[in-house]
């Protein structure tokens, strides 16, 4: 069954609207849930989703604890002295972040489940100019590349001789500081020599451009759309009253 | 026992169907240039790969001088076996060709008078010295190769592997190439090449195996070209 | 028929750095194959982007002197209009291509020029069956070996049926076998008409052209039949481009 990249867009849109409204971690981790269970329906490898994840987990963790710390009401679990560390509100508000973004994430990941082709043409069909769409779409498709020059960097200060984990954490900032440098040079020398490319290829020549193929809507779209939208109005309008 | 030996060792790549390198068993001495030669997809940079430990065997062991290579870190066996990828740029990671060089040394503990010496003698050596200042990126594919090579060796690796060094070069070049390896030869490295360039290798190699479909065809032996070069 | 000619270029990369090219003059007649060749540092792919135009339209540098196409000033050529007089193949297989397909890689030039769908689809299956790709139209471009990288490269180019061809050191990363395939295409296109330049440092790399051209340090030193500059040992000896 093949579905439109609109309607998927569309999905994306009413989780992530519906996850910023959404305040209580049970709700949070429906959506959660909701959100797997789409990938899976899409048949996205979810063997994948920790590869995406675990560069945010450091992140996450930090959030959560800062949110954990400075937000205090209800229970109190732990305390030092007299300074009240962890309270009841602080746990379910971190949990909200976490939990917040983590749908924002896997959501957005239901977008990799098409082909840039038609994701372009998804968003061009929506009226979006074709300079952006091709942007959003190349953008998209420098992040693992992005990732892959990160990972050759570290591999090759490896081969080096040096030992990353016993460098201590100053040393390895400042060494960071100055590895993202060719990371970046090298990034953009191959953004570059693609737009070299794409503009031998007439890319930009005119206002439009024409398309081989379209993408059409069938029921299945029109069904998810219609359900999509009329869930998440009732869910919007039942989180307001 | 070898420097490197391979036992039994195969490796198939994520979604592929076939695997990229099977039924290999081999040794290797860390003072001698043995070069593998074979077609594209033959399995020659995926062997590399293993042997350096970036990637992980499906089956069988590799050891690297008697001890299992899985008990090596990335950055042990890079001490012992200094690896040049095909594309230089990929371990060229430094704001200038000299701190390239100089990269890691100050863990040697032996002094900034001694990493400069080091430096100098690699620039040199690789006719390196008018692009001390000069960015990386900005140097020709031979001259970022011969970097490369000068960056790696700085740490005195007993070994030095090197996968398909010619490719990008032309026939001036590839001979500067061949002249360069004899130097690092007589610096008393072994090493391992690999290339699908038999002209190449014929100028080098001790020794030849040659693999095709991810095994070995053939391991010969050669009469030694350094013996007789002037 | 002139379908390239090259008048006086010169290039620098800026007013007081040494020239990259200097007195460039260079005539492709229709159907004309030439290779030029010359060591690294040479120029020849400089000479490329200069020719194809991506030099002046998206390069910096200052170039001097006149480039025409098919009878048209390069000057007077929009950038991305120049796609349709001259097709541009470059070294590398890997930032060549960035479409899902094959099929969209070579859809990509037409539909930028605004050529209907029936049309984008008789060039494509004509492209396609040219080169002898046919097998590989839904294949993601990023999972091919480098020869066919190389040969779909070309299909995408080829797409908008420009006159003339320009490929700069597109075997140079491949290995035998995948460089008899891209030479085989070569002279197939030849066959068929198409007026073609390639730069290869590799002077044996294509031996069926009609003309080869020596470069050195920026200037063109020769022009002559390969055979004849091949079997010229010392010329080639004084010129550092002997293989042994």
């Amino acid at each position: 069954m093949k579905v439109d990249p609109r309607s998927k867009m569309l999905l994306v849109i009413c989780i992530s609207g519906l996850a910023l409204i959404y305040n209580n971690p049970l709700q949070l981790a429906l959506l959660l849930a909701v959100s797997l269970a789409l990938l899976g329906a899409f048949r996205f490898d979810i063997g994948m989703i920790g590869g995406y994840l675990r560069p945010l987990v450091s992140l996450l963790l930090i959030l959560f604890l800062i949110q954990c710390l400075f937000t205090k009401g209800g229970q109190v679990w732990l305390t030092i002295g007299q300074l009240e560390l962890v309270s009841s509100a602080g746990l379910i508000a971190g949990a909200s972040v976490v939990l917040r973004i983590l749908v924002v994430v896997n959501s957005a990941m239901l977008l990799t489940t098409c082909s840039s082709r038609d994701f372009v043409l998804g968003l061009i069909q929506w009226k979006v100019p074709y300079e952006i769409a091709f942007m959003v779409s190349i953008a998209l498709r420098f992040l693992p590349l992005f990732r892959d020059e990160m990972q050759n960097v570290i591999t090759a200060v490896q081969l080096r001789g040096v030992e990353l984990k016993k460098v201590a954490w100053g040393e390895k900032i400042s060494m960071y500081r100055t590895l993202i440098f060719p990371v970046v040079y090298r990034t953009m020398l191959k953004a570059q020599q693609l737009s070299i490319v794409m503009e031998a290829r007439g890319f930009r020549a005119y206002p439009r451009r024409t398309y081989l193929r379209r993408l059409d809507l069938y029921w299945a779209d029109y069904v998810i759309m219609s359900l999509a939208l009329t869930v998440t109005v009732i869910l919007l309008v039942g989180q307001i009253l | 026992m070898s420097f490197i030996e391979l036992r039994q060792v195969e490796f198939c790549y994520p979604r592929q169907s076939s695997p990229a390198v099977t039924d290999i068993n081999l040794k290797l001495e860390k003072k001698a240039i043995t070069a593998v030669v074979g077609p594209n997809g033959s399995g020659k940079t995926t062997l590399t790969r293993l042997i350096i430990g970036i990637l992980p065997p499906d089956k069988g062991e590799i050891y690297l001088t008697r001890s299992p290579l899985a008990r090596y870190t990335l950055a042990e066996v890079g001490a012992r076996i200094g690896y040049i990828f095909q594309n230089p740029d990929l371990q060229l990671f430094c704001p200038s060709v000299a701190e390239e060089i100089a990269f890691g040394l100050s863990r040697a503990g032996q002094g900034p008078q001694w990493i400069k010496e080091k430096v100098d003698f690699f620039l040199e050596y690789f006719e390196l010295d008018g692009y001390r200042n000069s960015f990386p990126m900005h140097l020709s594919q031979g001259e970022k190769q011969r970097l490369a090579i000068a960056a790696v060796l700085a740490h005195e690796p007993e070994y030095l592997i090197l996968d398909e060094p010619t490719i990008g070069l032309d026939a001036f070049r590839k001979k500067q190439l061949v002249e360069y390896l004899h130097k690092v030869a007589g610096l008393g490295r072994g090493m391992l090449l690999v290339s699908h360039d038999m002209a190449f290798v014929n100028k080098l190699a001790e020794r030849l195996i040659s693999m095709e479909n991810g095994r070995i065809q053939s391991d010969s032996e050669r009469r030694g070209r350094l013996l007789n070069e002037g | 028929m002139e379908v390239m000619a090259a008048k006086n270029l010169n290039y620098r990369y800026e007013p007081d750095s040494p020239p990259v090219l200097w007195d460039i003059n260079l005539q492709l007649q229709r159907g004309e194959f030439a290779v030029v060749s010359g060591l690294s540092g040479c120029g020849k792919s400089t000479l490329c982007l200069c020719l194809s135009g991506a030099i002046r339209h998206q390069r910096d540098g200052i170039m001097s002197g006149e480039i025409w196409l098919n009878g048209k000033n390069t000057r007077d050529i929009r950038g991305a209009e120049l796609a349709l007089e001259v097709g541009i193949v470059f070294q590398d297989p890997d930032t060549q291509l960035f479409s899902p397909t094959v099929e969209d890689e070579i859809a990509f030039a037409p539909e930028n020029l605004c050529l209907p769908p029936e049309l984008i689809q008789e060039r494509l299956d004509y492209v396609l069956d040219i080169l002898g790709i046919t097998a590989l139209r839904y294949a993601n471009p990023a999972h091919l070996s480098g020869g066919e990288k190389q040969l779909v490269a070309l299909a995408a180019v080829l797409a908008l049926d420009p006159p003339l061809l320009i490929l700069d050191e597109v075997m140079s990363q491949l290995d035998a076998a995948a460089n008899k395939a891209v030479a085989a295409a070569i002279y197939k296109l030849h066959s068929q008409g198409k007026t073609i330049l390639a730069v290869e440092h590799n002077l044996e790399a294509l031996m069926g052209a009609d003309r080869l051209l020596i470069m050195e340090r920026g200037h063109l030193i020769r022009s002559d039949k390969p055979e004849v500059i091949l079997s010229d040992r010392d010329f080639l000896l004084v010129h550092q481009l002997a293989d042994d």
